[in-house]
């Protein structure tokens, strides 16, 4: 899960550099570049944070 | 008699019309002034000067100008005083002007580690107050020494000449790569141990101090975020790796010539990611850096129940919480106008304006965050009151040198609110234990800030005609220009997705060899004593029944 946390994070920023290359007008580079902040986002705190909640000390106390 | 009046009516129009067409002759140019003027002007007179200057009208005169060629009783055919001496001169002067202001600046930046120091110790609790202290000292010298040796060439290797500080070319070797057809560049080459490369330069040093006083300010911004858990061994490594790679990948792109820089140049995204003085490079970088330490580094014992309901442990120390506000409000009069790098030339007279709007964004966040907690809890709480006021301070670091006070009123007051919905965010629904707020006051407010820029800067600010070397200013969606906030949202997608990953990887390994976290024995009595070795408050008598349980 950590590692697939990570990709997704990542994967969020690649999404986001792509949008100057892929698209040439302002609506569209915004669209794209802000579905890559969503993607990040959710790698953190749907993939990583979960992760590591479903094992954190107050769980275990 | 009406003749006489008519004639001398029609005297008068004639000698107005006279005068008016002498005024509309263009006056004279003034001679030019040759080396033989610069000649007649005199000295004081020595023995005038040898019985005091009280007034302080004879100090500093034609005598105090460095002339290249000067006439002695050995060279009495020599040039003596030029006007190319005078011209050297005054170019001098200003860029000593812009050497000093950027130099006080950085001390004022400096004393924010004292700030810093005092509101997360404060902010935490008494049995893990040397600690606490300790990491907020030793992360100046640790990020120093990172910043030194590797840090600052990665970032300002590359960044080529600042008009302001002299122009010179000693810090010029940027890697680039071609992607989408265009020169990214990804990381500087010149600068190393302030030597390499020519950096043994004057504005080289000037450089270096102004920016490794902002990296040591992001790096301070982790420790609040994994304070009384974290182990001291695994701090000093983390730091270093933040100083020399994390911090200085980041400030390239944005401020070094890197690759954020150059959106607008490359892809006609405005002025290409703008960041005044650094919510994005410094706050963002520092702030979203310790969520990715708080998430691995895991809660305080006692924090969380079993249910996952967070418990309240309040900090031992409400004063100097309050008054390490004071100073970093008071150094953010150093981070935000320091930022235009000097004082004189180049639409540098703004730092007025980027001052005022400095200190009305932490008056407006600071209200927010005061008027958000009465009206939703019944009182104004003090610590969130002062975290307003930081996360206003925050949230206009990027755009204090692009917006109007309005914008900047709004933009601090959206901050101060953002602050506590964030806090209440990390930690209700993440689950996620930072102690100081670090998180919603730096990361959170960081992006707002970033954010910001595109949205409030109003087209009026002219540094030198362009900024990232796109002619006109910097202008957000309100003023007309949506490419702007585009370059910005990029930034932020970079700081969330690049910059996250990379801290969050770092750390990893950092835990696999070293350990993050220290032992639970550790934790519940507190670290100074077990950590550091010695109580910071000796005197004090921790209830024995508190310690038992973590509160």
């Amino acid at each position: 899960m950590i590692v697939a946390g990570i990709v997704v994070t990542l994967l969020g920023f690649f999404v986001a550099l792509a949008s100057v290359g892929v698209a040439s007008s302002v609506a569209a580079r915004m669209a794209i570049v802000l579905a890559g902040l969503a993607i990040s986002l959710a790698g953190i705190i749907g993939v990583l944070n979960r992760a590591f909640v479903n094992k954190a000390i107050w769980r275990r106390e | 008699m009406k003749n006489t009046a008519l004639f001398l009516l029609s005297l008068t129009f004639a000698a107005s019309l006279g005068s008016l067409a002498l005024a509309q002759q263009p006056a004279a140019a003034p001679a030019p002034i040759t080396d033989a003027d610069l000649k007649a002007i005199a000295a004081p007179d020595p023995k005038v000067r040898a019985k005091g200057d009280p007034a302080g009208d004879s100090t500093g005169n034609v005598s105090d100008i460095a002339v290249a060629d000067p006439i002695t009783d050995k060279t009495p055919k020599a040039k003596g005083l030029t006007i190319g001496d005078i011209a050297n001169q005054i170019g001098q002067n200003k860029i000593a002007i812009n050497f000093v202001w950027t130099l006080i600046t950085g001390f004022l930046v400096m004393f924010m580690q004292a700030g810093f120091a005092i509101v997360e110790t404060g902010l935490t609790r008494a049995k893990n107050a040397n600690h606490t202290m300790m990491m907020n000292f030793m992360v100046y010298g640790v990020g120093m020494l990172a910043y030194w040796l590797i840090g600052f060439a990665i970032q300002e290797g590359g960044v080529g000449g600042v008009a302001n500080l002299g122009n010179s070319p000693v810090l010029s070797r940027e890697f680039v790569v071609n992607i989408f057809g265009k020169p990214f560049g990804l990381w500087g080459q010149g600068g190393y141990f302030l030597t390499h490369g020519g950096a043994y330069d004057v504005f080289a040093m000037v450089l270096f101090l102004f920016q490794m006083v902002f990296m040591d300010t992001a790096l301070t911004i982790v420790t609040g975020a994994a304070a009384e858990r974290w182990k001291y061994a695994a701090f000093v490594i983390s730091s270093f790796i933040m100083g020399a790679f994390t911090y200085p990948i980041y400030a390239n792109w944005a401020w070094g010539g890197g690759w954020l820089a150059n959106l607008g140049t490359n892809f006609g995204l405005g002025h290409g990611y703008a960041d005044f003085a650094g919510s994005g490079v410094v706050h963002a970088v520092g702030g979203i850096t310790a969520l990715a330490l708080a998430i691995m580094i895991g809660p305080r014992i006692g924090k969380f129940t079993r249910q996952g309901k967070p418990v309240a442990m309040p900090g031992h120390d409400l004063v100097i919480v309050l008054t390490g506000c004071f100073i970093l409000a008071f150094g953010w009069f150093g981070f935000n106008p320091g930022s235009t790098l000097g004082a004189s030339s180049n639409g540098n007279l703004r730092i007025g304006s980027i001052a005022v709007n400095t200190m009305l964004a932490g008056m407006s966040g600071s209200f927010g965050a005061m008027l958000y907690m009465w009206l939703r809890y019944g009182k104004p709480d003090a610590s969130m009151t002062g975290n307003g006021l930081l996360a206003g301070l925050v949230a206009i670091t990027a755009p204090s040198g692009f917006v109007n006070t309005v914008g900047a009123v709004i933009i601090g007051l959206i901050a101060g609110v953002l602050v506590c919905l964030s806090v209440e965010f990390v930690e209700k629904v993440m689950k996620v234990d930072d102690p100081v707020g670090a998180i919603s006051v730096h990361g959170t407010n960081g992006l707002w800030g970033v954010i910001s820029v595109g949205l409030f800067a109003d087209g009026k600010s002219n540094y030198g005609g362009s900024w990232n070397g796109v002619n006109g200013s910097v202008t957000g969606l309100f003023y007309g220009d949506a490419g702007q906030l585009v370059a910005q949202l990029i930034g932020c997608a970079t700081l969330v997705g690049f910059v996250f990953s990379f801290s969050f990887v770092v750390n990893l390994l950092v835990d696999f060899f070293v350990g993050q976290r220290v032992g639970e024995e550790s934790e519940l009595k507190g670290l100074d004593l077990p950590e550091m070795g010695a109580l910071c408050y000796p005197e004090f008598e921790i209830r024995a029944s508190e310690a038992a349980a973590g509160v």
